[in-house]
């Protein structure tokens, strides 16, 4: 595999609040190579889109990166000049958000805002930016883009907007794009033309998309790698066959488990994760999803578990990883649980071990 | 060819809807609404009036004894005489064009000022937000009179400028409090986040952003802040402070009449009314673009 585009290392970022600190992102690391997709999953407060606006350099007050490394192409973010930075967004590193709406401004056509993506980092005539916004348009599958671009962005459909943004993202041709919930806030089936194209794009333009989810369904879709965050940390890193044929944190057993399945059988009850999320201003001692935890031992109260590597790309923290898990509970191989397969973890029995 | 629709026409024929943007929009809502036509209409005729008086006036304004003084209104002078036997007509035309430079120079002055004190005060926020803030309370600490005062009597010219700055300087806050108040819920959009993730520059996010967002509140008070300029002109000019003689305001002469009050009350009346219907006309018209502009009542 090529050098990796992007290192992140030891990242932390903390949010300096009247009430204490919350440490969102705690010491994550993690690669991403050239042209790859690579998703982050993990519930909603986990810190995985404030990784990402880490990354960005965008984290907003009271907000700070306190710690760590965020290396592109080997340089440094953190430790560049802002404007420099400034520079880079939307050149090299662009985003794209949930809300396709919220995210346009509303009293700016559409080839405009476009326009003004690309004018931010290139010398072009007005009429250039224009043409190339169309261009753009077109790229993203949006039918009649000369129409389209002046249109302001209340009189499209919320996948148009989406395609919009994506145009925006793609205005300068970035190295990676970082997609946060891109489809949240979109239908069913638009929601699946979105993701086709991102992994279309992905193909023929190479840019590596880091796919922010709590979607399971659209890692499985569109990422050849997958992050399982949880509590401001990596929880489990592997490839996407892999985490959906052998997880082995419980955190990502249980978001497994809480897929709803067309497959299910009737009597069935959907599992969802039992708890909340812990507080992040003073997240439990120990193994941060203990409390929530159906295998957890004595050891997973006191001592945090490192995330430590096994196998090819493998990572994952935990002192009772579910191979063990299932081998003290006696159940049946682990099976695939990617929707859509046979048979899931469904029929396993929950036992608690420990 | 001309015959032939192309694929994409095909394709956009069904989705195609009439291309009504926002201001056009805004326009059509303010055409609804009768008040404020009618107020737009009589403004105009004043700024017709304002603009003739640059260059023809029934007698020259500021000659003395064109008639009879305290003559009333009548064929010869339409609004009468005043105590100088000045006609009261030409003098009218002539304060329509200062109050009109006055309410609009005032509002320009306004406009430059506290639009971007306010857009950065918003954007920014901390130190610049609090001196800002800080500058603002003890403007609006010192009463509006003697704020003017000071100012012109430290710009020691009087004339027209003079009152401008002099006005400007008692209403700018508002304009500022208010882009600022707009600015700092705006930046929270994700727009702004979205621009600034795609490169985009402070400059350029705070006028090509926020600007065109906070502009509907914007033109409201700039519109609701021409007639009190106007009034406070008016107000000066009573005290003596305002636009040197002999050129007439619609204060001044209103302040010339009133000692004939009860022998010729049209010397204060021509003006008065004058003054008074202007007012109405610019804040009717203001209301009505606050209601045409406010996007909660888009239909």
């Amino acid at each position: 595999m090529s050098a990796p585009i992007l290192e992140v290392r030891d990242l932390h970022t903390q949010f300096f609040t009247d009430d204490g600190v919350v440490q969102a992102v705690n010491g994550v690391s993690f690669d991403l190579h050239e042209g790859e997709s690579l998703g982050i999953v993990g519930e909603s407060g986990c810190g995985k889109s404030m990784t990402a606006l880490s990354i960005m350099g965008l984290v907003p007050e009271p907000g700070r990166v306190t710690a760590g490394q965020i290396r592109f192409r080997g340089e440094d973010l953190l430790r560049m000049r802002a404007e420099d930075v400034r520079e880079m967004r939307g050149r090299d590193l662009a985003m794209i958000f949930q809300d396709p709406l919220s995210s346009l401004n509303p009293v700016l056509k559409n080839g405009f805002q476009i326009e003004e993506a690309i004018l931010a980092h290139r010398d072009l005539p007005r009429r250039q930016a224009m043409e190339r916004a169309i261009g753009l348009l077109r790229k993203v599958r949006v039918q009649a883009p000369e129409a389209r671009a002046r249109d302001y962005p209340f009189q499209l459909s919320g996948g148009m907007r989406q395609r919009t943004m994506i145009a925006m993202g793609l205005a300068n041709d970035p190295a990676m794009l970082i997609a946060d919930e891109p489809t949240t806030a979109l239908d069913v089936t638009v929601q699946a033309q979105i993701l086709e194209l991102l992994r279309d794009l992905n193909r023929e333009l190479n840019t590596a998309i880091i796919m922010i989810t709590h979607n399971l369904g659209v890692v499985a879709g569109l990422c050849s790698r997958v992050i399982v965050m949880y509590a401001g940390q990596i929880v489990e890193e592997g490839s996407v066959d892999e985490i959906f044929e052998r997880p082995q944190h419980p955190y990502t057993w249980s978001l497994l488990r809480s897929v709803p399945r067309i497959d299910a059988l009737r009597h069935e009850r959907l599992r969802s994760i039992e708890g909340l999320p812990p507080d992040l201003m003073s997240p439990p001692r120990g193994c941060r999803f203990h409390p929530r935890c159906p295998f957890r031992v004595d050891r997973c109260f006191s001592e945090e578990p490192p995330l430590e590597a096994f196998g090819e790309g493998r990572r994952a923290a935990c002192w009772v990883t579910m191979e063990t898990a299932y081998a003290e509970m006696g159940a049946a191989d682990l099976v695939d649980v990617r929707p859509g397969a046979g048979s899931g973890v469904h029929g396993v029995t929950e036992k608690r071990v420990g | 060819m001309a015959t032939v629709a192309t694929v994409d026409e095909l394709i956009a024929a069904p989705v195609a809807r009439a291309q009504v943007g926002l201001w056009q929009d805004a326009w059509r809502r303010l055409r609804r609404n009768r008040l404020a036509l009618v107020s737009a209409g009589y403004l105009a005729v004043l700024a017709v009036i304002a603009l003739v008086g640059i260059v023809y006036t029934p007698y020259p304004y500021a000659h003395e004894g064109v008639g009879l003084p305290y003559s009333g209104p009548g064929p010869g002078h339409l609004l009468g005489t005043d105590q100088a036997g000045r006609d009261i007509f030409s003098r009218i035309m002539i304060g329509a064009q200062i109050s009109l430079i006055v309410g609009l120079a005032t509002q320009a002055v306004v406009l430059t000022v506290g639009v971007p004190l306010g857009l950065m005060a918003g954007y920014f926020k901390g130190w610049i937000d609090t001196a800002l803030s800080f500058v603002i309370n003890v403007f609006y600490g010192i009463p509006d009179i003697l704020v003017a005062m000071i100012l012109i009597v430290i710009i020691g010219k009087p004339g027209l400028g003079t009152i401008i700055i002099a006005i400007a300087a008692t209403r700018w806050m508002d304009m500022a409090r208010l882009t600022r108040g707009q600015t700092l819920s705006l930046r929270e959009r994700e727009f702004v986040e979205a621009s600034r993730s795609s490169g985009g520059r402070p400059a350029k996010i705070l006028f090509g952003h926020l600007l065109p967002n906070a502009l509907g509140p914007i033109i409201v008070q700039a519109t609701l802040g021409i007639p009190a300029a106007i009034l406070f002109e008016a107000f000066l000019s009573f005290l003596g402070l305002g636009v040197p003689p002999p050129t007439p305001s619609w204060g001044s002469m209103a302040a010339d009449g009133i000692h004939a009050m009860r022998i010729a009350p049209h010397i204060v009346l021509a003006p008065a009314i004058g003054l008074s219907i202007t007012l109405m006309a610019f804040n009717f018209l203001g209301d009505g673009l606050r209601d045409a502009l406010d996007p909660r009542q888009r239909r």
